[in-house]
């Protein structure tokens, strides 16, 4: 089991923002959870990747508990979020060289110079990040959290502003990964790109976590359906 | 009677072995913290500018206030210390604020955690980095201070270097609490302001040590008594003793 997830809760204050979440990722599978706007997918993400403690729950990463030890579960986890969790005054190269060192990665260059150009900057690696583009910064961060070989991979919507050609791209990196044999968890709205990328569908609303079905059992017709009736008709009013 | 022992202390490599290991891993990552703080500081060439000219106004403010005609050497003494001190505060405090601001804008310190650093590794890193810029704005400004208050002539280079110790003392103690604090005020609102309003109470006793010793450095060319050394010493250690404990806390929860 790459990640285990039992009776998540998170309030902030009175608000519970994720209510009693469990979740389990084997090797090789990808879960894709979907759900609207204030859900709480950003949340539970934070939580599996050790940044926020939950307020009650258990998580257990590659087996050891990752709340009493998040220190020693990091090494194993690859995170992209919303932001490039990187300096933008740095060059991609640069952040990465750094990165790398933290980690304390052998034959950091070859590996940064490989990576660079498997997510296609090559010709960028010495521009500082904040004159990226969306797709850019998204194809670093996909670098970003590949660099040390991380067994676990937690995606915060990753198709989110990106082009038919970036899509695409993130798309071939979850499924090559999954190949590997990691354990990815993805969040999204999009249920076309999420079906796509995934092989277990989750829904999270209101900060509840309902498994739906594997790739086998359901159509993406069928998903986009049941996401329009479950979601959107429970989703909390704006 | 006979007395059994049934624990005894054996050297054992293993455990030796796993804790250089560590040991030298958080060495590696200080280093690498300590490396990128320093690039990015230097490369952002409108923080090096804002604290540079904010630190020469200040002298500048102060030199023709009470110039050009300087009061005797003990008055000079006096406003000089005052002079550098009320520069290097506030330099600090703007050096800090932006120091974090670094970390917390685009996530960056969310992408450091994940490496797995130990928060009081990160913590000691940050007041080392913010230790050797300010250090290095000492080493500037003070000079250009004691040109503008009439006492660069009556300055030894032994003096001098003496002043700029007292001075990265100080510096030391204003880092240890000033760290910990911009770690908890840069993620809140209003964060910059709030850290004026709460390091400076904290940081007084420092203050006030070192601009006593600064006075005397001035005035006599010694530490005399010794008292007002002893106080900048004393609660520039416990302040980095105890933000190191704290550090933990801080950047985690």
């Amino acid at each position: 089991m790459r990640l285990r997830a039992s009776y998540i809760t998170k309030n902030f204050g009175h608000r519970a923002i994720v209510k009693n979440v469990t979740i389990a990722v084997q090797p090789g599978e990808v879960v894709t959870i979907f759900g609207p706007n204030g859900a709480g997918k950003t949340t539970l993400i934070k939580i599996l990747a050790t940044l926020l403690r939950p307020t009650s729950g258990q998580l257990e990463i590659e087996g050891t508990d990752a709340i009493a030890h998040p220190l020693q579960v990091r090494s194993v986890l690859g995170a992209i979020l919303h932001e490039p969790l990187a300096y933008t005054a740095l060059s991609p190269y640069e952040n990465l060289k750094f990165f790398g060192r933290m980690y304390g990665i052998a034959q950091l260059e070859q590996r940064c110079t490989t990576l660079l150009a498997e997510v296609g900057l090559s010709r960028f690696v010495h521009e500082p990040l904040h004159v990226f583009s969306r797709g850019m910064t998204q194809r670093f961060m996909i670098a970003r959290a590949l660099l040390h070989h991380p067994s676990v991979l937690l995606f915060d919507e990753p198709f989110s502003g990106l082009d038919a050609v970036a899509k695409e791209f993130v798309l071939r990196r979850i499924a090559q990964e999954r190949q590997n044999g990691k354990g990815v968890v993805i969040t999204t709205h999009s249920t076309e790109l999420g079906y796509l990328a995934g092989t277990r569908f989750f829904f999270m609303v209101n900060g509840e976590l309902e498994e739906v079905a594997s790739k086998d059992e359901i159509s993406s017709e069928t998903l986009l359906h049941l996401y329009e009736d479950r979601l959107i008709n429970r989703a909390p009013s704006a | 009677m006979k007395i059994v022992v049934k624990h005894s202390f054996k050297l054992q490599p293993k455990a030796l072995v796993l804790s250089l290991t560590k040991n030298m891993k958080a060495l590696r990552q200080i280093g690498s913290l300590i490396h990128k703080d320093l690039a990015l500081q230097f490369r952002s060439k409108e923080t090096l500018a804002l604290i540079f000219v904010f630190s020469v106004l200040v002298v500048l403010i102060f030199a023709f206030a009470f110039g050009p005609i300087f009061p005797e050497k003990v008055e000079r003494g006096k406003l000089t210390a005052s002079v550098l001190w009320a520069a290097f505060i506030f330099a600090g405090i703007i050096t800090l604020n932006r120091s974090f601001a670094v970390e917390r804008s685009n996530g960056a310190l969310h992408g450091i955690r994940l490496t797995g650093v130990d928060a009081s590794n990160l913590y000691l890193s940050k007041v080392v980095s913010n230790l050797v810029f300010l250090s290095l704005l000492e080493v500037v400004i003070t000079p250009i201070a004691l040109q503008f208050l009439d006492l660069l002539d009556m300055v030894t280079v032994t003096m001098l270097l003496k002043l700029l110790g007292v001075l990265s003392l100080g510096t030391l103690g204003f880092c240890a609490v000033g760290v910990l604090l911009a770690g908890m005020s840069t993620s809140a609102n209003g964060g910059e302001s709030l850290l004026s309003v709460i390091l400076l109470p904290l940081v007084f006793p420092i203050i006030m040590g070192g601009a006593k010793c600064t006075v005397s450095l001035l005035v006599t060319g010694g530490l005399d008594g010794g008292f007002w050394l002893k106080l900048l010493v004393g609660c520039s250690l416990v302040f980095l003793a105890s933000a190191y404990l704290l550090a933990d806390a801080v950047i985690e929860e």
